[in-house]
């Protein structure tokens, strides 16, 4: 073996050695939420690695709504889905709008605009949550899901603004005077070039807001609370509310709840691919 | 086609001033070169032509229309950029198109104009592919055919070739000029490369620190540079030039610099004992071969094969001369200079401007 080989391997080595006690670390608390979910309910909590019986009839249970603290399961997922989907669009369309009036327009304030939305992260959200439970208040809004939407639109653009800003700074001035020269308005500019070369932001920008309004728990905690309009995550907090929680049916629901930030990830990792504005300009 | 008309224009950033009011005015079908060094002002001044600078003072007008406030896009101005400025989400031929889908012109006018410059510009093969899929020639290439697409009243130039290799970039310039020759649109071209705007201009306007040096066609400026400046800016290699004092006596005019007299023409308008800067172009001095002339110690000797360039030392002076052939002089050397009078410049100086034969 030769010196560089040898080297490669050593570097490897210790790698792997860090790395397999963090995925071991890492994917052990889901290999208990797998354990409980497949378990029945006598066995759940016995230690061992493996259940002698392992069962789907958990899952028969929460699909079906089979149990009291489930009665509102698929509508409560669906309420997840929808408050994620409004968040990350609304979100979507706030930051890029906002990121392209002050990185490609360069429109007055601009920049007082990006500090004060960094500086907002200066508070924690969870200090905000009552203030915020007052405004939506105010607004009539509470009970609503639009205040959940809001609130999370709220809390996740300045970070998305940042970011998309940072990444229109990246693209060639000249696009946009070519554009200019070719006859584009603002509109047009935005729209037919601007767009189409954020795409890889965009999905980045989008996917994080759908999974902080998808994560959400103490926003949703606070500004929903009829059992038809909460989120799931809401829900599943509501299952320790009792003295023997049915801890096998909680992280069967968990793992389903795991399932569509896991596949959007999945799906979406493949369009945030750098490169696209390559051949653009000489650099 | 059209012509374009610089009236005093002025551009300040902030309280740096750019450029101190230019005028000079263009002919339509003229091609005409804006060259200096760089932070002379020339791409401010034809990025306020295209409408991407607003303008500070004076007015530019395009056949007679003051365009101050026009947007670009009312100005009916196409611009090739120094870094090609594709759209790398379309294809090229989206790309050509996409001013005229911008006019919602119609598909058959839009092929048409996008097939006749793809077959000008020979990137007819190349129309489906995406600008990340193109070398730099063809990319400027794309960047040419969306210009020419848009069949303007004007077309404007911002350096591009200076990102091109050598060999592409002399290509390049006899494309640009056949493609001018062909069109006959009105060009405003941009370049610090002299030999560009020498090759390609009907009239270069040479510029620096804001102003407009001297304007003429490219042998005008070759042959009377107005001043130091553009004599030495113009011409490669540049002009040389020693500092000396005008000499009159007995209908005869000479110039004393570094120990020798340097023959010009007798009718200097100056006075004897004037300080002078003496000009005289490399390809306009000659190796004696008869051993008379003013003498000059070799240094360096660089053959390109049709010509030779050496560097000379006369008195504490460098000068360089382009001969043509070859020589058997080698570094040590001694050989002997002869120039025409005639082909001697003359420049005052202290203000650097010509003394004599001027247009």
């Amino acid at each position: 073996m030769s010196r560089s080989a040898l080297k490669v391997a050593t570097t490897e080595a210790k790698l792997l050695l860090i790395g397999i006690p963090v995925l071991i670390w890492t994917l052990l608390p889901l290999y208990h939420m797998v354990l409980f979910a497949l378990s029945p309910r006598d066995q759940a909590t016995t230690g061992k690695l493996w259940p002698k019986n392992p069962t789907l009839s958990n899952f028969d249970f929460v699909l079906n709504q089979k149990h009291f603290y489930l009665d509102h399961f698929w509508i409560q997922l669906w309420n997840s889905l929808l408050i994620a989907v409004s968040v990350g669009v609304l979100t979507l369309f706030v930051s890029t709008c906002a990121a392209f009036a002050i990185s490609r327009l360069k429109v007055r304030g601009g920049r007082t605009v990006m500090n004060m939305a960094l500086f907002t992260y200066f508070i924690p959200a969870a200090f905000l949550a009552v203030p915020m439970y007052k405004t939506m208040g105010n607004y009539g809004l509470l009970n609503s899901q639009w205040a959940l939407i809001l609130a999370m639109v709220t809390i996740a653009s300045p970070y998305c603004i940042w970011v998309l800003k940072q990444a229109s700074d990246k693209l060639p001035w000249e696009l946009d005077e070519a554009a200019k020269m070719d006859g584009a308005t603002a509109m047009q500019l935005f729209r037919l070039v601007y767009l189409p070369l954020m795409v890889p932001s965009l999905v980045a920008v989008g996917t994080y807001a759908l999974l902080l309004a998808w994560n959400e728990y103490l926003y949703a905690f606070l500004l929903l609370s009829k059992d038809t309009s909460l989120t799931l995550a809401v829900a599943l907090g509501n299952f320790l509310s009792a003295d023997d929680s049915p801890w096998e049916l909680l992280m069967t629901t968990g793992l389903i709840y795991a399932m569509p930030p896991a596949a959007i990830y999945y799906t979406f990792k493949r369009y945030m691919v750098s490169g696209l504005t390559a051949g653009a300009v000489k650099s | 086609m059209a012509a374009v008309s610089f009236d005093n224009i002025k551009k300040s950033f902030g309280k740096v001033k750019i450029i101190h009011g230019i005028s000079f005015d263009i002919s339509d079908g003229e091609f005409v070169v804006l060259v200096g060094p760089s932070g002379c002002g020339k791409s401010t001044l034809l990025r306020m032509l295209a409408g991407l600078e607003d303008i500070s003072g004076g007015e530019i007008s395009i056949d007679g229309q003051v365009i101050n406030d026009l947007d670009s896009k009312d100005r009916d101005i196409a611009m090739v950029f120094q870094s090609y400025a594709l759209y790398p989400h379309m294809t090229v031929r989206d790309n050509m198109a996409f001013s005229l889908k911008l006019r919602r012109a119609s598909a058959a006018i839009t092929n048409q104009r996008v097939g006749d410059a793809a077959s000008i510009l020979n990137l007819e093969p190349l129309l489906d592919r995406y600008p990340r899929e193109l070398s730099g020639g063809q990319r400027q290439r794309v960047a040419m055919g969306r210009a020419i697409v848009r069949d303007p009243k004007v077309f404007l130039f911002d350096e591009p070739l200076s990102n091109l290799d050598a060999k592409l970039r002399v290509a390049m310039r006899a494309e640009i000029k056949a493609l001018h020759q062909r069109l006959k649109t009105t060009t405003v071209y941009v370049t610090h490369d002299q030999i560009e705007a020498m090759t390609m201009a009907d009239r270069i306007v040479v510029m620096r620190d804001g102003i407009i040096e001297q304007i003429g066609t490219p042998l005008e400026l070759f042959d009377y540079p107005g001043n130091l400046f553009v004599a030495q800016f113009i011409g490669s290699p540049a002009m040389n030039v020693l500092e000396g004092r005008l000499r009159v006596a007995e209908g005869r005019a000479w110039v004393e610099a570094h120990g020798h007299h340097w023959p010009v023409d007798a009718w200097i308008p100056a006075e004897d004992g004037h300080s002078v800067a003496y000009g005289v172009r490399p390809t306009d001095i000659r190796v004696s071969s008869t051993g008379t002339g003013i003498p000059a110690k070799v240094i360096v000797v660089e053959p390109t094969g049709a010509e030779t360039e050496l560097l000379l030392e006369v008195g504490d002076a460098r000068l360089v001369v382009v001969m043509h052939g070859r020589t058997p002089a080698r570094p040590d050397d001694v050989i002997h200079l002869e120039v025409a009078s005639n082909k001697a410049h003359l420049f005052d100086s202290v203000t650097g401007s010509r003394l004599g034969t001027s247009l």
